[in-house]
């Protein structure tokens, strides 16, 4: 075997470190989509409206209204984090006001399938 | 409060121009999250909040406009600027070597930095710009791929639009994944050629 001369170990050095990224990142791309596959909720950020929020949790928009105490407008695009500072509350208050709605919302419907035996995510 | 939060805000609140806007901006070389905005613009169409088709033509066209003002800044700004400096500190020869490079690879290197590697895209506006590629065929390479990339991001976030956060996230890492794939295999090639006896045939 050749003897590496200091540049061809850099080489190898810096091949075997972008090789290490390129896995690195491949388990950071597949996490979200296991977790998405377990899990079916996006955690609710300042970002999303309403709209979004019902759209996501598959939930009548006018729940998540009543729970913030809202009249409901059909294309209201404020985001919640404008929502939240107009009605003084943070985003974290914001937050558990609805998904305790959300979770009340889907109380009577038979409970989301469960992790272990959840067939093919459909979306 | 991140930026990407902002943007989107943003584009929810004021639609197609502030769009346009990030888009443009992100494609001349500023690093704005705006792969989560266009799965976000892709939801945001299937809720009926935006409409699809301006959405894509509005963002296809911020794109390609985006990339023409990088190249064209490299080209007539950018070139002096390497005159310069190669004149004062010499590395004449190793600017030919990439010209050269960027003459021969350079129409699918632009292709795939615009939707595959997107990470790289802005920076090969920049070398095609100083390289003097030539401007129509920079065009013939760089519009379908911006139009590939965008019709791509929005359709998935159209079609998963209740998961716009995954899909960004996924996206945005595999793209990294990736580039650091490609860098990986063009070390590895170099490796090989290391330990290749000096004598053998060349594939």
């Amino acid at each position: 075997m050749k003897k590496l001369t200091w540049r061809q170990s850099l080489v190898a050095v810096a091949f075997l470190l972008s090789l290490s990224l390129g896995i690195f990142f491949v388990i950071r791309a597949v996490r979200p989509a296991i977790y998405w596959h377990y899990h079916q909720d996006e955690p609710i950020r300042g970002w999303m409206t309403m709209g979004y929020v019902a759209h996501s949790y598959h939930v009548p928009p006018y729940v998540l209204h009543q729970a913030l105490g809202l009249p409901e407008k059909p294309h209201d695009k404020r985001p919640l984090r404008e929502i939240a500072k107009e009605q003084n509350r943070s985003m974290d208050e914001i937050r558990t006001a609805l998904l305790e709605a959300i979770v009340q919302a889907r109380r009577p419907y038979p409970a989301s399938p469960s992790p272990p035996t959840n067939p093919e995510a459909s979306p | 409060m991140s930026i990407t939060d902002q943007l989107l805000e943003a584009v929810l609140l004021y639609g197609l121009p502030v769009l346009f806007g990030v888009i443009l901006i992100a494609s001349v070389g500023v690093p704005f999250p705006i792969s989560m905005t266009l799965v976000a613009a892709g939801s945001f169409a299937k809720q009926g909040e935006m409409k699809l088709m301006p959405v894509i033509i509005a963002a296809s066209i911020a794109a390609i406009l985006g990339d023409q003002i990088g190249y064209g800044l490299s080209r007539w700004g950018g070139r002096s600027l390497v005159d310069r400096i190669t004149r004062r500190f010499g590395g004449a020869a190793k600017i030919k070597r990439a010209e050269a490079v960027s003459k021969k690879w350079g129409g699918p290197g632009i292709f795939f930095s615009r939707w595959l590697v997107t990470a790289l895209g802005p920076w090969l506006n920049f070398t095609s710009g100083v390289a003097h590629y030539p401007w129509r065929r920079f065009i013939v390479w760089d519009a379908p791929g911006e139009v590939l990339w965008v019709v791509l991001y929005v359709m998935l976030g159209y079609i998963f639009s209740d998961r716009v956060q995954y899909i960004a996230e996924i996206l945005g890492n595999l793209g990294w994944a990736i580039l650091a794939f490609i860098v990986a295999i063009l070390l590895g090639w170099k490796l090989i050629r290391y330990f290749r006896p000096s004598g053998s045939v060349t594939v």
